[in-house]
């Protein structure tokens, strides 16, 4: 049964979403919010302006598209797998590969177009490789192994099925909440140490919407928890990401120091917006299409991404940031910035070519250096939590 | 509107409680006066703001809505550090959150601001012919440990503005005149700005 739910393909499509919105003279006028859906289906709120950004947004896209068609036309269908320089290749062939990898990196920072994001995502993250060390068989075996059971995970996964993005025209129907259910479920027995976590839902909801099949989104959650993002992130305390968050504050100090000593001033604390930005991956905050092109470079160049984009989103907001006088009003900005981004390239061009570059390596020692205190303070809190236990006589 | 000699109070109010009892959805009803069936689980927190007139004061509620899992349990103190009031929210459909909501009244009594105004919320009223949770059962409770208790329904909006009322009104109270911790008193012809600096 499930085999063949699982090899078909989704019925959303969300080619067939797209509507150039054209708001009526009235609307124009009275420049008032106006309620659509964007082209992976979600209902969005936003002023005319917003809806001419999309606009804009998508015709970028189709350009974008021409630019990777007219690549493969002449590199070839799979030229992005050609580029790494091995020893063994003849310097002709590492000169070109050497190429293709710049304009790859370059290429990808511009986006995917989202025809392509299945097969590109796929290969270029690791997945891919990640589904071919085990029998062809494995995902549909998983989920035959795990129907029936009831476990504390199927528990809370059931219960986010329906809260996970509602009222988006394919996730929340009984096939979108089934086939998100498959994939969660089954990632929770595949790795029961993590289990399910809250975040997660709607992470695998947008892999859902952009991989197609079931199998492919599976596949992609296993690469990002088991090799893309730092390890525990999601699992037992959420010790990753508490180290994450402190990386993140360090950076944000060594970077941009005025906006984090006026922060530090307001007590403002920067995991206040970034634990939901740095678990959901910017799902629950920013547009979908600014999402998904966060994600384009997060599955090519690794974690160090979700930095580059947090910071980003704080230069951006400098000067307000600076005017703001209570923690309130910092998270009211950030808020409002992040729903607006409407235009992908506003935020990724000050990602990469504002912040300074870092590489996985900086970023990797700074983790190493944050760990200790991270899992002290954790075991600290812990072994309080239980002595607070034993007075109490529980 | 403001009249001379009207007093203006910042409180930092956290939600607490176990994943689905309907602390997001208590806020919304408060902030919003809506309710939605299917109400987003939330990741890490949201902040809302949200004023009310008590008496001769306003009380502008900051409002942390905090996220239920237990293992983001370990962020719930950068929450609560600080905080006027709590609200700790259950759902009187599943006993499992009135005992989560029990482990919360503990900590907070351990680790929160000792003048911090505490209420119990058992959510989901509307909700009788599914319930688990006698009302008796939490008022006892809620009046050994020092709290304040309501029944609340997000849904039909039964006691949800009480609750914050409630909360409004006991927070002048609450505070020891030699330590403001968690909320400032100030008066409303001040610089707004430097009044809405708060939580120690
Ligand atoms: N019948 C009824 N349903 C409610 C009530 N309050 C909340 N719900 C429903 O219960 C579900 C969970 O509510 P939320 O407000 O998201 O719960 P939460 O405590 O914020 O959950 P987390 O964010 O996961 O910690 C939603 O689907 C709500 O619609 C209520 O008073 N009555
Ligand atoms: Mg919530």
């Amino acid at each position: 049964m499930y085999a063949t739910q699982s090899k078909r393909n989704m019925s959303f499509e969300y080619q067939a979403q797209i509507i150039n919105y054209r708001p009526s003279l009235h609307t124009r006028r009275a420049n008032l919010t106006v309620k659509f859906q964007d082209i992976y289906g979600f209902s969005v709120e936003g002023n005319v302006d917003d809806v001419n950004v999309l606009n804009e947004v998508r015709e970028k896209v189709r350009e974008q598209g021409r630019v990777w068609w007219a690549l493969e036309a002449s590199k070839g269908a799979n030229w992005y797998l050609h580029t790494h320089v091995s020893s063994t290749l003849k310097a002709s062939l590492k000169l070109s590969a050497l190429a293709n990898a710049i304009t790859l990196k370059r290429l990808i920072r511009k986006g995917i177009p989202p025809v392509l994001r299945p097969k590109i995502w796929f290969a270029l993250s690791g997945a891919a490789k990640k589904k071919s060390t085990v029998p062809e068989s494995y995902y549909d075996d998983l989920i035959k192994a795990t129907e029936g059971k009831a476990t504390a995970a199927t528990k809370q996964i059931d219960h986010d099925l329906p809260r996970t993005f509602p009222g988006h025209p394919w996730l929340d129907t009984s096939e979108g909440h089934a086939a998100l259910r498959r994939v969660l479920v089954g990632y929770s027995f595949r790795d029961s140490y993590v289990g399910y976590c809250q975040g997660l839902n709607y992470v695998a909801a947008l892999l859902l919407l952009v991989m197609k099949t079931e199998e492919d989104a599976f596949w992609m959650l296993a690469v990002l928890l088991e090799d893309v993002l730092v390890s525990d992130c999601y699992s037992n305390n959420l010790s990753g990401c508490h180290v994450e968050q402190r990386v993140f504050q360090d950076l944000l100090t060594q970077k941009y120091p005025r906006i984090a000593a006026h922060l530090e001033a307001l007590e403002f604390d920067v995991s206040l917006v970034a634990t939901e930005w740095f678990l959901c991956l910017f799902s629950k905050s920013l547009p979908s299409e600014t999402t998904m092109r966060v994600w384009d470079v997060l599955f090519y160049e690794g974690a160090k991404v979700l930095f580059h984009v947090a910071l980003a989103i704080f230069k951006m907001k400098e000067d307000e940031l600076l005017l703001s006088h209570h923690v309130g009003d910092v998270i009211n900005i950030l808020q409002k910035t992040t729903h607006h981004m409407f235009d992908p390239d506003d935020l990724l061009t000050v990602a990469f070519d504002k912040i300074g570059s870092m590489t996985t390596n900086t970023i990797s020692k700074q983790r190493k250096k944050q760990e200790p205190a991270v899992m002290k303070e954790l075991d600290q809190r812990f072994r309080r939590l239980n002595s607070l236990k034993d007075a109490v006589g529980q | 509107m403001a009249t001379i000699g009207h007093n203006n109070l910042n409180a930092k109010l956290v939600l607490l409680g176990d994943m689905g009892a309907g602390k997001s959805s208590v806020v919304l009803r408060f902030v919003k006066g809506q309710f939605l069936e299917f109400q987003e689980s939330t990741i890490g927190a949201a902040f809302f703001s949200q004023t009310l007139a008590v008496n001769d004061a306003t009380v502008k509620f900051e409002i942390w809505d905090t996220a239920g899992q237990e293992r983001y349990h370990s962020l719930a103190p950068m929450y609560y550090r600080g905080a006027a009031a709590a609200i700790i929210v259950y759902d009187i459909t599943t006993q499992e959150s009135f005992s989560r909501a029990k482990k919360w009244v503990q900590e907070l009594q351990k680790q929160g601001n000792p003048n911090m105004v505490m209420a119990l919320a058992g959510n989901k009223a509307d909700l009788e012919e599914k319930r688990v949770v006698l009302a008796e059962e939490a008022r006892t409770y809620a009046e050994e440990n020092g709290l304040f208790f309501m029944e609340t329904s997000a849904k039909t909006a039964k006691n949800v503005n009480e609750i914050f009322y409630e909360i409004a009104k006991k927070l002048p109270r609450a505070q020891a005149p030699q330590n403001p911790a968690g909320m400032v008193l100030v008066d409303r012809q001040g610089d707004a700005a430097r009044a809405s600096s708060c939580c120690s």
